[in-house]
């Protein structure tokens, strides 16, 4: 992956460069976003590791917004990698786009090592400003917010102007609807108020309406133009499945915002509202799933049919992860995600480790998956190679790191589980009631196994990683032996 | 397309004007609905609470910052079938009665204090934030904190308000369980605002979340809370 | 019990139309879903014209 940017095998695409430069340092800050974890849930299990030194809300402030940002690098990569073949032109400001690269990396740094470094501030406006302003997920302090604004727009008048300009493929009218409704919703999260209630009110706007309506539908979009790229999927089929998604993700996933407003001061008409807007939301995972599995089944058969030897697919790693996609969005956003959304649950499950464990899930399942799948397909064009297979490390990576994240996801199911009947149900929430829960054994235990499986899942990033650097060069070398024997 | 579309199920053009109109009807439908929910989340005047208080009713889901002056409770509501926050009668809060102004100012402080150290990445907020340490939505009206409870005896003080602030300052200087809250710098000035922030959030209807902040069947049933 | 009686803080035309059960999503789910029916049959009718 490193090498892949100086070679120049992208035939003049300075977009898909582009990608790779995003791709870097989104797996940099993915393996942040794992070592956080890991101080974190060392921390529950010995709760005086680097006591008043890195606490516990540094660890996992940086874990979140380690995990937020990683993801955009690498759904800002996936875009710039797409661009150029949706298009079928070059992207047109590639020089800002840039530009915008090395300004957003810049500011994520010193985000980071402030947020290392210097941790909390004093109570006054300038703490929100300069250091964090302390909303979950939303933490970059308020200059960093403007700037975050700043580049994402570069980067949407990036996309917009090649979409006018070039080829109007559906799966880029969909991409680029979502991805200004997207940018859009962050400013939504950009202000300041006493009121607590009107501050999660709208802080809900920019979490739900990322996770739970435009990063899935985006991710529809990255699924169809990869189904294309990877298995020749007809692009009209996948293209009607792609409006069928979107027509079910925002049918059910916009009003769905409701089930976050059951319990913070707003009306009770958001009880129903909320549930049965977001019991709906599995149903478009369903069908995602059902797609992708059908279309593989379907081009390989067509090829059988027509004799061609081997498999139809073209990128296995790649493939391997858009399947686990598939699934995993299923299983962690909608199974896990249905769990708990039904107002009579989740009054007992609201703020217990239930959320913890569909967290953990669901953004593994939904974007962790497909975001390593696209970078599996940036280093085969980066390498030009014509049938990239998974190699022993590529195995290992998806293997481990999707045991050991269902590992910490059952673990922590059951801890909150544990929590739900003694804290909620029995003892009544109160300060007492929660440590009671927590120092149960069933809970302590099962804080143990989400450890262990956290050093599982940092294991396969490891090989992820080595995969990643590897694969390009050794699978490039195979291809040329082939063609010279 | 060389093969003519025959249905209308495998149509493009169905499915996608189906999500346009979809996709745009739900968006008007959440707007209509916030601003419908941003009215009746507004933060109340002085006056409202005032009338509140003599009338016995609610009549903002969210009051004003001057509910500080007054005893919090929170109790089954029959018709609502959970509890909901009762403000009673007047009570002094750090040994004063608090102008509109000033309680005004000093929830400013706490607000702004509870995310400048980073509470919610422990704590939870109406059920918000992270697991490690307890949910805060009505801890103001936790036993543990009021007169004979651990808490409150711990610090040595004769308020809730004094017991929680002489916490916050010195959090590690009376654990509570092996996992402390650590030493973050709090003023005493910011001590004040963060428990004002915590009395007021505590008078946020919420629908009865946390359900059950009751301890007994008996307090149950008879509308009784744990709280206080 | 099905019915009950009014029960939130500050009345609403949302809250008016939750006063049974599930009568404010069945609602909110009908009439997104009703103009597809109506979308279905001028894409039908376009179809056909086509053919």
């Amino acid at each position: 992956m490193l090498t892949s940017i100086k070679t120049n095998q992208f035939e003049g695409s300075e977009s898909k460069k582009l990608a790779m430069m995003y791709f870097r340092v989104a797996i940099i800050l993915f393996g942040a976003q794992l070592l956080m974890g890991l101080i974190a849930a060392i921390q529950f299990v010995y709760p005086g590791f680097l006591f008043e030194i890195f606490d516990f809300s540094v660890a996992r402030m940086v874990h979140i917004n380690a995990l937020v940002v990683w993801m955009l690098y690498a759904m800002i990569g996936s875009v710039y990698l797409m661009l150029p073949d949706e298009t079928g032109i070059e992207t047109v400001g590639i020089g800002l786009g840039k530009l915008a690269f090395w300004v957003l990396t810049a500011a994520v740094t010193v985000v980071v090592l402030v947020y290392i470094l210097i941790q909390v501030g004093p109570g006054t406006e300038s703490t929100i400003w300069l250091i964090n302003e302390g909303r979950e997920y939303l933490e970059a302090p308020r200059w960093a917010d403007i700037g975050i604004v700043v580049v994402v727009l570069i980067f949407y008048w990036n996309v917009f102007a090649t979409y006018m300009k070039g080829r109007k493929t559906g799966i880029m009218t969909v991409m680029v609807a979502d991805l200004m409704a997207l940018a859009g919703l962050y400013l939504a999260g950009m202000f300041f108020t006493d009121n607590i209630s009107m501050d999660q009110f709208w802080w809900w706007w920019v979490i739900h309406l990322w996770v739970e309506a435009t990063w899935e539908v985006f991710v529809g979009a990255l699924a169809a133009y990869a189904l294309i790229k990877i298995i020749n999927a007809k692009r009209e089929i996948v293209e009607m499945w792609l409006w069928i998604e979107v027509l079910m993700l925002f049918g059910s996933g916009i009003l769905g915002l409701g089930h976050h407003y059951f319990w913070i001061g707003t009306p009770e008409y958001w009880w129903e509202i909320g549930a049965l807007f977001s019991a709906l939301e599995p149903v478009p995972l369903v069908a995602m799933f059902v797609h992708v599995l059908y279309d593989w089944g379907k081009e390989q058969g067509i090829a059988k049919a027509k004799g061609e030897a081997g498999a139809v697919v073209k990128n296995g790693p790649a493939m391997a992860w858009i399947v686990t996609n598939a699934f995993g969005n299923f299983l962690g956003a909608g199974i896990w995600g249905f769990f708990h959304t039904l107002p009579q649950v989740n009054i007992y499950t609201h703020g217990t480790q239930f959320t913890a464990a569909h967290g953990h899930l669901a953004f593994f399942g939904a974007y962790a998956t497909i975001l390593i799948g696209m970078m599996y397909l940036g280093i085969q064009e980066a390498y030009g190679i014509k049938q990239l297979r998974a190699t022993f490390k590529s195995k290992m990576a998806i293997f481990l790191i999707t045991f050991g994240v269902l590992g910490m996801t059952v673990a922590l199911t059951i801890a909150g589980y544990e929590q739900v009947l003694v804290e909620r149900a029995e003892l009544g929430a109160g300060w007492n009631a929660f440590f009671a829960a927590q120092d149960l054994p069933w809970y302590v235990q099962a804080q143990a196994w989400r450890l262990i499986m956290g050093v599982i899942t940092f294991v396969g990033f490891i090989y992820l990683v080595w995969d990643l650097l590897t694969i390009g060069k050794v699978e490039q070398a195979e291809e040329a032996m082939v063609a010279t024997a | 397309m060389a093969n003519e579309n025959k249905s209308v199920w495998t149509s493009i053009s169905f499915w996608r004007r189906s999500a346009g109109w979809v996709t745009g009807f739900a968006t008007i439908l959440l707007i209509w609905l916030t601003f419908d929910t941003l009215g009746q989340i507004r933060m109340g005047t002085d006056e409202e609470l005032k009338e509140a208080v003599a009338q016995q009713k609610e009549i903002n889901r969210v009051p004003a910052p001057t509910v500080i002056n007054y005893h919090i409770n929170y109790k089954m509501d029959e018709k609502r079938g959970h509890e909901v926050p009762v403000i009673g009668k007047k009570e002094l809060f750090f040994g004063k009665e608090w102008n509109p102004q000033e309680a005004a100012e000093l929830l400013h402080l706490g607000k702004l204090t509870s995310q400048a150290k980073n509470c919610m990445n422990c704590h939870t907020l109406l059920g918000n934030g992270a697991y490690y340490a307890p949910d805060l939505t009505k801890a103001w009206l936790d036993k543990a904190w009021q007169k004979g409870g651990p808490l409150q005896a711990m610090t040595g003080k004769n308020t809730v308000e004094e017991a929680m602030a002489e916490f916050l300052q010195h959090p590690s200087q009376y654990p509570t369980h092996a996992r402390m809250m650590p030493d973050l710098g709090i003023t005493a000035d910011e001590a004040k605002g963060l428990v004002a922030f915590l009395k007021h959030m505590s008078s946020i209807d919420t629908n009865g979340f946390p359900r059950n902040f009751s301890k007994t069947v008996e307090q149950f049933k008879t509308g009784g809370t744990n709280a206080h | 019990m099905l019915f009950e009686q009014f029960t939130d803080v500050v009345p609403s035309f949302f809250g008016w139309l939750n006063q049974g059960p599930m009568t404010l999503t069945l609602f909110l789910h009908t009439l997104i879903i009703l103009p597809m029916i109506w979308i279905y049959y001028d894409e039908k009718k376009k179809l056909e014209g086509k053919k």
